[in-house]
């Protein structure tokens, strides 16, 4: 019985170490070293089978990454007495332009030294009828080794970032539906949000030029303005007891409106580089920032939940309203807070996706609403109120993010990962019964 | 309890290796080694139009030795920068794309420029600065446009007349599908043949609906309207739906654009006059042809217009297709 209390409890997050368990597996593909140690490899390679002296060519794109991997060839080739003919720095066409002059000519090539990118382009895959003159040149990439992409950091990191928005918004969603309603709104309020946040950007902060102070002032505007429409919402629901499905079904579609009005149906993009930094930027052990800024909200959020008086006060007015009434609990204002801080959650969410986008527009959010309801029945909170956890929230994001993620990477179409996902929240919700039928 | 847990699991993990099938197949069988990956994201996949881009692009592809994995965006920039993140991750050969928003999609796009993966664009395309695209295919819409014209002159005939224009002005391709019409329209009034009036220009939202309100609203300002032109097929049918109520069928010709099936199907029961049909079959091979241009080093236009063609009812009879 023990053993079936734990399951119940952490069942979500045994699913989700078992998807990534599983998308681990069938992600397992080749991977290929980078930068210095890439050339280190291959610098070894043509030491051992070509002698001292090949006569080679490098080619390489023109970024960064591989800036590092031909100078270090070159440096440590040319050393030992190696002629490197011709450095391609760029596209196919740009290695094609070279081979024909050194093939023109007539010289010969041993070694055409590529990166993992470069070696795939086709305009190497048949040298000996193309340029007869280069002799047998030998393609060397970096040798692959075996890794999951799925555990690569780089895609772990990929996928928080890409759930944080929805479970920053998910945060709020969970304290609305604990109070026991629900908020279709929040995915309008997030298009409104990086409209606003945007326009204000552009039109009082000064456009591509404007300043951190009249970011961030833009920024908390649009925010605020999020939680007055939170606020209204909160009204509706508790003086005029209208239900929240009504009350912030409506809103959505004020929402939404009110960002296409704004934004005139198009996007707004005057907007400073500098602004990407909060959706995109990396500064905490190469953690996005947002990501950062979406731990830090769950760590709060589970101390209020968990650990203070508003927190239980919410589970009481989702677990029974009356009863928390009589005693004594401030259930208007209780709720009021549960919409307004949803509100602004998802106007945060909006400012984070201004960032990452680099725009705004009011085709943001669209069906977030359901997408953030969906981590939060999947992380095991029940929609009747009164019952939840912000970890299972943050589990239930995650899971969703990485059943997107895995299935992108193993090629599932777009059709097919509507129905997993669909099931998958039916699972999920299956599980949840269960628990309760105990 | 415990025993329908496990059972629940079992299932869902069952049923997401029966779906990863395909993929796992080629990396564990490096005899046949594919050439490369081509990741596809396009705008939305409920439009037939994008479906046969994609249809076609994962059968050339597999053709000439890629693979291709193709989802949809749903108009949803956000939805569509993760899918090509992923894509980065993958570090597919190539990546194709028709932008949800032009503007919001570019910083995926310059991740992808620094990862050295080539970037094509399809249908429609992505004029920024600041991204590196390799070419972008599109349909010949202002050539489009032209022929539209020359079919509205060859239905009305010696007699000339007056004519409206359904537009959808916010669209650049519908842009330039008026402009190549009015051109020719104007080109042909002033070689001194019977006169065709372009009476008015009315906003259509390249919809049904808006359609056929903006017909019905020609009709009353005209009464004596010989001919319309519509940017899309939708536009057209509602426009044909007003005609019908107003049962000014036999007086005014439609001409439509795009040859969806809907509108073909229209064409060969006699109620649109024409299309200039797009060819998204075509626009598939051209982008995997693109691809293997690209990487053997070929040097490509920024632009590949794809020519449109002039459907007519004889065509439609013709048609395997319509049944």
């Amino acid at each position: 019985m023990k053993n079936a209390r734990f399951l119940a409890d952490y069942g979500m997050i045994l699913v989700l170490v078992l998807l990534c368990a599983f998308f681990s597996v069938v992600t397992y593909s080749d991977q290929s070293p980078k930068g210095a140690a890439a050339a280190k490899q291959i610098v070894a390679v043509i030491g051992q089978q070509f002698g001292k002296t090949p006569r080679m060519l490098i080619a390489a794109s023109d970024q960064p990454d591989d800036a590092a991997f031909v100078a270090s060839i070159e440096s440590a080739l040319t050393a030992s007495g190696a002629e490197v003919v011709a450095i391609v720095k760029g596209e196919p066409k740009d290695a094609r332009e070279a081979l024909m002059k050194i093939n023109a000519a007539g010289g010969k090539l041993d070694v055409i030294a590529c990166t993992q990118v470069t070696g795939a382009w086709l305009v190497f895959s048949d040298l000996k009828t193309n340029f007869p003159a280069l002799g047998e040149p030998r393609v060397i990439m970096p040798r692959s080794y075996r890794w999951p992409n799925f555990l690569k950091s780089e895609n772990l990191l990929n996928i928080a970032n890409q759930i944080a928005v929805i479970a920053i918004v998910a945060v709020g969603m969970t304290m609305v539906i604990i109070t026991g309603g629900i908020d279709l709104s929040v995915g309008s309020l997030l298009a409104l949000s990086a409209v606003l946040c945007a326009r204000f950007i552009r039109d009082y902060a000064g456009g591509v030029n404007a300043s951190l102070g009249g970011m961030l002032l833009a920024c908390i505007a649009a925010i605020a303005l999020c939680g007055i429409v939170g606020a209204f919402s909160g009204t509706m629901i508790t003086r005029f007891a209208i239900p929240s499905f009504i009350v912030t079904l409506a809103m959505m579609l004020v929402g939404s409106g009110l960002a296409y009005i704004l934004a005139k149906g198009q996007s707004i993009y005057q907007i400073p580089d500098s602004f990407v930094w909060l959706g995109r930027g990396a500064d905490m052990f190469s953690m996005p920032n947002a990501v950062v800024l979406m731990l830090v909200l769950y760590a709060l959020a589970h101390v209020l939940m968990a650990r203070m008086k508003l927190g239980r006060y919410l589970y009481a007015v989702g677990g029974n309203g009356e009863a928390a009434r009589l005693s004594g609990v401030p259930v208007k204002r209780v709720l009021m807070f549960a919409y307004i801080a949803s509100a602004l959650l998802a106007g945060l969410g909006g400012v984070i996706m201004a960032s990452q986008l680099k725009s705004g527009s009011a085709t943001y959010g669209n069906m977030y609403e359901l997408y953030v309801i969906a981590a939060v029945v999947v992380g095991g909170t029940s929609l009747s109120g009164g019952e939840g956890k912000m970890l299972g929230t943050l589990t239930g994001a995650f899971t969703i993010a990485v059943i997107q993620n895995g299935m992108n990477l193993t090629n599932v179409e777009s059709y097919t990962q509507k129905v997993v996902l669909g099931l998958v929240i039916l699972g999920a919700v299956l599980l949840d019964k269960i628990r309760h039928a105990r | 309890m415990k025993r329908l847990f496990i059972t629940l699991l079992t299932c869902t993990v069952a049923l997401l290796v029966g779906c990863d099938k395909p993929a796992s197949t080629t990396t564990q069988s490096p005899d046949t080694k594919s050439k490369g990956t081509i990741g596809v994201s396009l705008l939305t996949l409920d439009n037939p139009f994008f479906k046969v881009i994609g249809d076609n692009i994962a059968a050339e592809g597999k053709k000439r030795g890629f693979e291709a994995i193709v989802v949809s965006g749903d108009k949803d920039v956000a939805k569509q920068s993760n899918q090509i993140k992923d894509f980065i991750v993958k570090k597919v050969s190539a990546i194709v794309l028709s932008p949800c928003d032009s503007k919001s999609i570019i910083p995926v796009i310059q991740d992808a420029n620094a990862a050295g993966i080539p970037v094509f664009t399809v249908d429609i395309p992505c004029n920024e600065s600041g991204v590196k695209i390799v070419t972008q295919i599109a349909t010949d819409n202002y050539g489009g446009g032209k022929e539209g014209a020359q079919a509205i002159i060859e239905a009305l005939g010696e007699a000339g007349g007056k004519i409206a224009v359904l537009h959808f002005k916010q669209a650049e391709s519908c842009q330039l599908r008026v402009k190549g019409f009015t051109e020719v329209i104007n080109a042909h009034n002033a070689s001194g043949k019977a006169k065709i009036d372009i009476v008015t220009e009315l906003e259509s939202g390249a919809a049904k609906d808006m359609g056929y309100r903006a017909a019905e609203d020609a009709l009353q300002a005209h009464s004596d309207l010989r001919g319309i032109f519509a940017i899309n097929d939708p536009a057209a049918l509602g426009a044909r739906a007003a005609l019908e109520k107003a049962g000014k069928t036999e007086q005014v010709v439609i001409i439509g654009f795009d040859g969806q099936p809907e509108g073909k199907q229209a064409i060969k029961d006699g109620k649109i006059y024409a299309d200039p049909i797009q060819f998204p079959d075509k626009m598939g091979v051209q982008i995997v042809d693109a691809i293997i241009r690209h990487s053997i080093g070929e040097t490509l236009p920024p632009q590949i217009l794809i020519p449109t063609s002039l459907y007519r009812k004889a065509d439609a009879m013709k048609d395997p297709e319509l049944k």
